[in-house]
């Protein structure tokens, strides 16, 4: 009873932030079904190490983790390892980067990015950029939980995150002057 | 800088990207298991069964990646696991078979093309274990093979994938949360039954399955 009850009012709020991300990692509705269904049994058996504080994190690591045992599993391909040695926090943008004017056809292009060409150059990314740019961009989680989450240094979450803001960015622009 | 401010060739991923919502379906499953494995666990050898659990993940999430990957193949994770997939299966009208059929040769094609495998399939009518029919389910991490069977009012369901370099064992019978598992192998296949009948029920039809399967 209490344990349900529990349950219920601590862990299953967190259900779209569950599915979002577990989407975002397996690109699929109904794999990202199971892998959500199977990290809630295996929390709702793991209560017990669930402290005080926010259970959010906590059951995003818990999804985070059965999601990539599934793809190890289903689709090893897309686990790419991310070489984070040759990243530096603050190695981003930067060079070669001129904003453009505001009449640049191109930019006018950009401007009106749609969804599908964001969305389609998100799940292009290697997972371990995509999975940090979801977890700050879509749920907003601090650079201290993501790194709680992912299981990586706050240094790492940074790194990656502004070096996969570079790659979307250069793929949305790829995917821009191909539409054009 | 990475605090650059969004300038036009910025994807704003908060604004651009979809937020996947969880379907109300998978809501309405997910609360139906948990009301499963609560009544499942009241009791007092579950109680106990449970602490043991608690204690066990009593570790920081940070450990989490460790204790999955070392646990995942345990036994103890496994018969969880197993448990689970036939409470799921048991819960949701309409997920007890995904093919109803006794016969074991329309049984057995049906899973040609879903997974990369082909599981024996076996009725055992003749015993008083009729086959029901098959489905997909999710076990360990990955999609298996699953077949339900009846004996009397009860019912069976029984787990098969691929295990590559064990050599045959017979069955094994335990319980969990008042429940028979078994497992076996046998022919370079993994087998997980689980049963609400009596262990001396479900050990029966282990040991015809594993007398009759290759």
């Amino acid at each position: 009873m209490g344990q349900q009850a529990n349950f219920e009012k601590r862990v299953m709020p967190h259900l779209d932030a569950a599915y979002n991300l577990a989407r975002w990692i397996t690109r699929n509705d109904s794999d990202a079904e199971d892998v959500v269904q199977e990290s809630f049994l295996r929390a709702y058996r793991f209560l017990g190490s669930l402290k005080e504080s926010d259970a959010r994190p906590w059951i995003l690591a818990i999804v985070r983790n059965t999601a990539y045992t599934w793809l190890r599993k289903n689709r090893p391909a897309d686990v790419v390892p991310i070489d984070d040695a040759g990243l530096l926090p603050e190695d981003t943008v930067t060079a070669g980067h001129v904003s453009p004017a505001e009449s640049n056809p191109e930019v006018i292009l950009l401007q009106s990015a749609n969804r599908k060409l964001v969305n389609q150059a998100l799940e292009d990314l290697p997972v371990g950029y995509r999975e940090v740019l979801v977890m700050r961009e879509l749920e907003d989680l601090s650079y201290k939980e993501i790194s709680t989450v992912a299981g990586i240094p706050m240094g790492t979450v940074m790194s990656r995150l502004s070096r996969g803001r570079e790659l979307l960015r250069v793929a949305l622009g790829e995917r821009m002057r191909r539409a054009s | 800088m990475s605090s650059k401010p969004n300038g036009p060739l910025e994807p704003e991923i908060a604004r651009d990207a979809t937020y996947h919502r969880a379907p109300p379906q998978l809501r309405a499953r997910i609360e139906a298991s948990v009301a499963g494995l609560a009544r499942a666990e009241r009791g007092p050898a579950m109680r106990r069964g449970f602490l043991m659990a608690a204690a066990f993940a009593a570790v920081s999430v940070l450990s989490w990646n460790l204790a999955v990957m070392h646990v995942a193949s345990s036994g103890e994770e496994m018969r969880q696991d197993v448990l689970s997939a036939h409470m799921r299966s048991l819960i949701s009208p309409g997920r007890i078979v995904d093919v109803e059929s006794s016969d074991q040769h329309t049984v057995k094609p049906w899973f040609a093309g879903k997974i990369d495998y082909a599981p024996p399939v076996r009725d055992l009518g003749g015993d008083g274990y009729p086959l029901v029919g098959g489905r997909l389910d999710y076990v360990d991490g990955r999609k298996v093979a699953a077949l339900a069977y009846r004996r009397n009012q009860h019912r069976v369901s029984l787990f098969i994938w691929p295990e590559s370099g064990v050599s045959d064992s017979a069955p094994k019978v335990s319980t969990l949360k008042g429940y028979s598992l078994a497992t076996w192998t046998k022919g370079n296949m993994r087998y997980w039954a689980a049963c609400d009948a009596a262990p001396s029920e479900l050990s029966r039809f282990a040991d015809l399955m594993w007398t009759t399967s290759g």
